[in-house]
């Protein structure tokens, strides 16, 4: 089938945090769009994969950014030697044959490129194509998924009330340190103690959200340093080089968070 | 200049021109004025000029004398001075000098202006360096002459902490006695010259503020309220200790003798366990009738009691503890040395101590383990050790008591002082009595005048201004006469009023205190300085090609028509062309006090801080401007900032300065405001209006007639090419405002505790347009 290389063919590992699996798969059999908030490196992008291995269908994720125009999205016609040949975008190709299509960071983009989702999201389910003179109905399997960092949140980069308003929430936080350390201790092969430590470093950092950093470490940091120090590194530097020194460049900041991890340190 | 170029200034209105008037007749100063003025105006332009020429005035009218007009001029032709703010806050200090300590002192002031410059630069040191001097005017004046004399050997250790700490020590030793107050300001006392002996590994409580908060932050996940207790820098008292005081935590400024590294890590493990107090122990125990022993083992205990809970959690807070405790399991068993024992065998489990005590303490607290989370136990053990030390008769003198090890802090704070009576208080007095030997902050100098006109004044009333008060005439308006439905020309006058300066500081620590909504303002900040460029599609030429435009181009091709050559996509930087004046109502009815128990002035206060911060940090031109009025013959303007004026420490007090009081005669100020604006050479103006209620004057009945009058100055502001927007606190004005405004071009903020975010958030949208 046209989508087969879409298909995810391993289960990827994902740890349930509360019921945001039995909500995915409600909305997903009521064919509602989603919209998967939290900041970054939670595991919303795992998640969705995770969903798409279970449900059985390919999943189209397409990385939002500020240059993206409707038609990147929706398709458009390209020149052959024969002449102009229509190739639909990555969304009108989840549209068509049926898959879940994933917009990551969709505040990326611009607001103008985010109105095409509209018809997709109410009770319409089509994609009109102005340019191709189509309507494409959506696929029955057919189903939208967002990504969104509140983080971002501004009065410049934020979600129009209108696309807002469609959508299924499921909010991702950091998971309770239990849960964190052992998907930590999972994915970095740590032992159970290196990977709580981690954990505990990981929340002196994100005490200073909003104090200094913008966001706190995140799960994902957790686990690379966690491999770092799997890869022979000793862990003040693995913590420094895998922690510290990407999250902030305020000299202050970087003092006061490489000592609250010191006091972490048996 | 020869005289015909005095006549030829003296064209010009304004101060320039009364200056040029007054030098004319002395004959002793012309020359030199003549050089000054030729140096000066080669610096700066011509309205700096009027200001220097006006603070030049503001110095003949406190009879400053010709040696100390003539040593204005020498500090403000010196090489140091390239930036006219400082050179007006210097005059305006030296004015405030020569009030309370004569013209020499005010002379010797700005000779010793060059030493101060050297040491601290022109920015927001060197005008802490004037208001210490000032105060040093008023609470000493034969003193200021000395001190000035000594600058450069004063101003040693380099900082202005130092310097501020040096005087609030020379006037607190003295007591009020005047020969010795000349002695030590004449470095004649030994500790005057041991505290400008310079220390350059000293680290100061200001040089790890910031990072001590991120640091406290990261750790117990609250964000401390950090102070600096001022110390007493002679070594014959003991080393202070840090104090908790409520939420507050103080810390001294500075740990003698103890230098860089080795300071910041004493000030991070102080800092660390006062905060470990408030996070987890939070302990407030009834004085009773305890004996100072007892207190202080229950402050032990506590201590002990704390840090074993904080290092449950972060165990790495042992390294950073451990290095001060050094006590020794030999020497006389003095009550100090038993105490400082008993603290090191709590916190350190592979300290040996044989000491029966030290024994016993240490088994109460295992025993009472299981219970750690209880501070009773803390009184308990501390009661139980407190009788057994008594018996052992050992000395204990709560007047020489320390806490020891030196990180930890007095331990006053978790004591509940209430109402106690005689005994109780008694014992806790001793331990003040000890601890803390100067208590008292020092004041900022006894408030300005005009501030305590205004506090004696009567709240709740609009009150008729005192003649002197008033303020030079700088424009004439006309008013709109509703009923007459006629324009009345030069109706009301427009006095500036010269600000009276608040404490800086306080605005600094309400932005701290709004960190998360600094932040916010912060990231819009990033965001458009980082997002100020629009992609250009079909383009002549650019960077790469546009894909939509190529595949029209090449269809065109091949179905032979011609195809559209713009092929390409460029990005093109927008430039920020836009200046915008803020004007702000203080009248009378910001004195409302909000739930919170701040004024609705307070709050306007740091909407108005927070959103400068942001429009320095973007470079937009603005400007702030508070206006109140008093009858249509005295609207009163007071510049905070102007558009030529960088937003720095004097502005930031000139908006501290800020009280409530009067009418608010808005259609006036928005003409003014109009005046104002209206000679900024952008293409975008923008006036942002931030009032309480409707327009309302004390010669005028009928509030209607002042929003008629506001509507048309607003229609006026608009033939202008001004953006006149108003926002308005709390449902009451909205009407009026409305209708003044256009209702596209207001908007009303509920509650009034929401304005700063929604001021910061209202200028981004406008100046994005």
């Amino acid at each position: 089938m046209i989508l087969d290389s879409y298909r995810i063919a391993t289960e990827p590992y994902y740890q349930p945090q509360g019921q945001e699996i039995a909500t995915f798969l409600a909305a997903y059999h009521e064919r509602l769009p989603i919209m998967l908030k939290g900041p970054t490196g939670c595991g919303k992008t795992r998640f969705i994969e995770h969903m798409a291995w279970r449900l059985g269908k390919p999943l189209i994720t397409v990385a939002a950014h500020e240059d993206m125009t409707a038609a990147d999205l929706a398709g458009r016609y390209l020149l052959e030697p024969s002449g102009t040949v229509w190739h639909d975008g990555p969304l009108t190709l989840a549209v068509r044959h049926g898959a879940i299509c994933y917009l990551d960071e969709i505040v990326e983009a611009r607001q103008d490129t985010t109105v095409v989702i509209h018809p997709l999201t109410d009770a319409r389910r089509i994609l009109p194509l102005d340019k191709h003179n189509e309507i494409v109905p959506a696929h029955s399997d057919f189903q939208l998924t967002i990504s969104y960092n509140p983080g971002y949140q501004s009065a410049v980069k934020d979600l129009k009330e209108s696309t807002k308003q469609r959508f299924i929430a499921i909010d991702f936080g950091y998971p309770p340190p239990a849960t964190e350390s052992a998907i930590v201790a999972r994915e970095s092969g740590a032992d159970a103690d290196l990977a709580r430590l981690l954990v505990t470093i990981a929340e002196r950092s994100r005490n200073l959200q909003g104090h200094g950093l913008d966001e706190g470490a995140s799960t994902r940091m957790l686990i690379h340093t966690g491999r770092m120090v799997r890869a022979g590194l000793p862990l003040p530097v693995a913590v420094q080089s895998g922690i510290v020194l990407p999250i902030t460049d305020n000299p202050d900041i970087r003092a006061a968070l490489s000592d609250a991890i010191e006091a972490c340190l048996p | 200049m020869s005289a015909a170029q005095l006549q030829l200034v003296s064209g010009v209105e304004g101060p320039t021109r009364t200056l040029h008037l007054w030098m004319r007749q002395r004959d002793r100063l012309r020359p030199l004025f003549t050089a000054t003025w030729e140096i000066l105006s080669q610096r700066f332009d011509a309205a700096e000029m009027d200001a220097w020429a006006g603070a030049v005035l503001d110095l003949a009218n406190v009879n400053a004398g010709p040696s100390c007009l003539i040593a204005y001029w020498d500090a403000s032709t010196s090489d140091g001075a390239t930036e006219i703010a400082p050179l007006l806050g210097a005059a305006r200090s030296g004015a405030e000098i020569c009030r309370h300590a004569g013209a020499q002192a005010a002379t010797d002031a700005f000779k010793a202006l060059s030493a101060a410059r050297r040491m601290l630069g022109s920015g927001a040191a060197l005008s802490r360096w004037w208001r210490t001097m000032e105060k040093l005017a008023t609470q000493a004046p034969e003193s200021l002459a000395a001190t000035a004399h000594h600058m450069a050997e004063i101003l040693r250790p380099g900082t202005i902490a130092a310097f501020e700490s040096f005087v609030a020590a020379g006037l607190r030793t003295a007591a009020g006695d005047r020969r010795k107050r000349l002695a030590f300001f004449s470095l004649q006392d030994e500790l005057a010259q041991r505290m400008v002996a310079r220390d350059p590994g000293a680290v100061t409580f200001s040089d790890v503020e910031t990072e001590l908060k991120a640091f406290l932050t990261a750790l117990y996940g609250e964000v401390p309220l950090l102070r600096s207790i001022s110390t007493d820098e002679s070594a014959q008292t003991p080393q202070r200790r840090a104090a908790i005081a409520g939420p507050l935590i103080r810390l001294p400024e500075i740990y003698r003798g103890v230098q860089d590294d080795a300071a910041r890590a004493l000030f991070r493990a102080a800092a660390a366990h006062a905060q470990a107090h408030l996070a987890l122990g939070r302990a407030r125990f009834a004085i009773g009738q305890l004996k100072p022993l007892q207190v202080a083992l229950v402050n032990l205990i506590e201590d002990a009691r704390v840090e074993t809970l904080a290092m449950r959690r972060l165990p790495g807070l042992r390294r950073l503890w451990a290095p001060y405790h050094v006590a020794t399991p030999t020497g006389v068993a003095t009550a100090p040395m038993l105490l400082a024992r008993l603290a090191r065998a709590l916190f350190d489990p592979d300290y040996v101590d044989a000491d029966g005590f030290v024994g016993k303490g240490r088994a109460l607290f295992a025993a009472a383990l299981p219970r750690l989370d209880e501070h009773a136990i803390s009184r308990e053990i501390g009661m139980l050790l407190g009788n057994d030390l008594g018996q052992m008769r050992v000395q204990f003198n709560a007047k020489t008591y320390v806490v020891e090890p030196l990180y930890r802090d007095d331990g006053l704070g978790l004591w509940d002082l209430g109402d106690d009576t005689t005994s109780s208080a008694e014992t806790l007095e001793l331990f003040i009595e000890a601890l803390r030997p100067e208590q008292q902050e020092s004041s900022d100098g006894p408030p300005r005048e005009q501030d305590a006109a205004n506090a004696a004044a009567e709240p709740g009333k609009a009150r008729p201004a005192g003649p002197d008060e008033r303020g030079v005439v700088i424009a004439r308006y006309p008013e709109w006469d509703r009923v007459d439905a006629i324009e009345r020309a030069d109706w009301t006058t427009v006095r500036e009023v010269a600000a009276s300066l608040g404490d800086a500081g306080s605005i600094d620590q309400a932005l701290e205190q709004a960190s998360v909504l600094r932040g916010r303002v912060a990231r819009l900040v990033r965001s458009v300085r980082l997002g100020r460029t629009v992609r250009l599609k079909r383009q002549q030429d650019g960077h790469d090609l546009d894909l939509d435009a190529m595949l029209d181009a090449g269809i065109a091709l091949r179905s032979g028509e011609t195809p559209d050559l713009r092929v390409f996509r460029s990005a093109k930087a927008l430039h920020r062309d836009l200046s915008a004046l803020l004007l702000i109502d203080t009248s009378e009815s910001t004195r409302d006090r909000l739930a919170s128990g701040a004024t609705v002035l307070d709050v306007e206060r740091l909407a108005v801080a927070l959103l400068a911060e942001a429009m320095e940090e973007l470079g937009d031109t603005f400007g702030l401007l508070a206006f109140s009025s008093d009858g249509r013959d005295d609207v009163r303007m007071t510049s905070i900032k102007r558009f030529s004026e960088a937003y720095d420490r004097d502005c930031r007090a000139r908006l501290a300065g800020l009280s409530a009081g009067l009418s608010t005669r808005l259609g006036t100020a928005l003409r003014h405001a109009g005046g104002v604006l209206g000679k900024a050479s952008t293409s975008r103006k923008l006036l942002i209006v931030l009032t309480d209620g409707e327009p309302s004057d004390i010669d005028v009945p009928d509030p209607f007639d002042l929003i008629e009058d506001a509507r048309r100055a607003a229609i006026g502001l608009h033939a202008q090419g001004i953006d006149a927007y108003g926002v308005v606190l709390g449902r009451a004005g909205v009407e009026a405002a409305t209708r003044i405004f256009g209702r596209r071009n207001t908007m009303l903020v509920h509650r009034v505790e929401d304005l700063p975010a929604r001021l910061s958030e209202l200028y981004f949208r406008l100046a994005r347009r």
